[in-house]
């Protein structure tokens, strides 16, 4: 099926659960990823669970410390 | 209060502009923000504000001037090395602009102060490097009812958002928790270039201004991200979170917290401030 | 309309005293501090001031009513306060 994953287009396995989606894209620190699906929070303890459905519109948000 | 034609002289390019105008400049001039860090994000924010005419710019930092800091913190120079940088960087503020009042706090922020200096200012200014003093710069914000912009940057990559009372998400709901010290690198660890803390510092510096003079919109309910290898901004669409432990109707959180600071960012005379 | 009498009008600028940009940011000043509808004499040097600082006013939404020629190197602009844009 087909989504878009932080504004690119993506093509994943039908029912695909956050956490599989976090564990292909190789996301940077997954343990404190905040991952929003259509603008709406997710969470963390919901990720091995959560499927993605057909136009799903999923953005990864990190921790970003630094500044000085 | 009437311009000096030295006033219109300086300010005639925001006066120019059909969104500043006369109103906006008077607000900038009746405006008070707060700068907590003055380094790589808080030098162009300092720099930028001054310029611009802000009333009444405070500033935040325990540390001094350092020759590393030089090739980014760009309000310092190389004769400043060794001073405290809240008076370096109020130098500068004030050489750039004597219609400024500079208000400078040589000490780090914890619980025990934020509440009081946040309390005086219109908007703040989030240019730390380190998780807990973000969320103490949140936490506050929210409870004194004061609009605030949060930045961070990673190596080539940065981000900020802007809260504003009643209206979008706070930094708390989206990021919760501050993560375990030393499980996300910040910039001391990592590495940045000059100009990437200059590009979001120099967007925070936007956000003030539209903040203060209302002009356009601001980052509320978005995280602007910027990627500087592949040259992409993308503006994310952030929701509120309805059981958010400090902005929500049934807060959990009534005042600021001391986190735990990441062992390599310790520094027993300045815990926070950085 | 076109007979109006400068000594009616009390609010007035005088922009002799800056050079451009400022020329047209001391007149958009003055301006901003009327209500809309009221009328300002603005004092101009010949030359850029009177070329560029009408056209300016005009584009900002305001109403040149009459450009009077002192003959002796500067005019008198005289203009209605446009309504606000909010």
């Amino acid at each position: 099926m087909k989504i878009t994953v932080s504004g690119e287009a993506a093509t994943v396995q039908d029912g695909i659960t956050v956490a599989k989606l976090i564990a292909e894209r190789d996301v940077e620190n997954p343990q404190y990823v905040t991952v929003t699906i259509n603008d709406d929070f997710i969470h963390s303890d919901d990720f091995e669970t959560k499927t993605l459905s057909e136009g799903d519109q999923v953005e990864f948000l990190y921790f970003m410390g630094g500044g000085r | 209060m009437a311009f000096t034609n030295d006033q219109l002289e300086r300010y005639s390019r925001h006066i120019i502009l059909k969104e500043i105008g006369v109103k906006g400049q008077k607000r900038l001039l009746n405006g008070s923000v707060l700068i907590v860090g003055a380094g790589g994000l808080g030098s162009p924010v300092a720099a930028y504000l001054a310029a611009a005419g802000v009333g009444k710019i405070g500033i935040v930092d325990a540390d001094n001037v350092d020759l590393s800091n030089l090739q980014r913190q760009i309000i310092h120079t190389t004769d400043d090395v060794g001073k405290p940088k809240v008076v370096s960087a109020a130098e500068t503020m004030r050489a750039i602009n004597p219609d400024v009042e500079v208000k400078t706090y040589h000490e780090y922020l914890y619980s025990g102060n934020v509440m009081d200096i946040v309390k005086d200012y219109d908007f703040v200014i989030d240019g730390t490097d380190n998780f807990p003093a973000k969320f103490l710069i949140n936490d506050a914000c929210v409870l004194t009812k004061t609009a605030f912009c949060h930045a961070g940057v990673i190596r080539f990559q940065g981000q900020l958002m802007t809260y504003v009372p009643g209206e979008g998400p706070c930094y708390r709901c989206v990021f919760k928790d501050p993560p375990p010290k030393g499980a996300v690198p910040t910039c001391r660890e990592a590495g940045v270039i000059g100009a990437m803390v200059g590009v979001i510092g120099s967007l925070q510096a936007m956000e003030a201004v539209k903040y203060l003079t209302g002009a356009g919109e601001l980052l509320t309910g978005s995280l602007l991200t910027y990627d500087a290898l592949t040259n992409q901004f993308r503006k994310i669409k952030l929701p509120k979170d309805p059981d958010c432990a400090v902005c929500s109707d049934h807060p959990t959180i009534t005042e600021p917290i001391d986190y735990e600071q990441a062992a390599c960012d310790f520094d027993p005379k300045n815990p926070l401030s950085e | 309309m076109a007979d109006i009498n400068i000594d009616q009008i009390e609010n007035r600028a005088d922009i002799t005293d800056v050079v451009c940009p400022v020329t047209f940011v001391k007149a958009k000043v003055a301006l901003e501090e009327l209500e809309p509808g009221e009328l300002i004499a603005i004092h101009m040097n010949d030359g850029e001031p009177v070329q560029n600082v009408p056209r300016s006013i005009k584009e900002e939404g305001h109403q040149i009513l009459k450009l009077i020629d002192n003959e002796d190197g500067t005019y008198d602009l005289i203009v209605r306060r446009g309504e606000d844009d909010a």
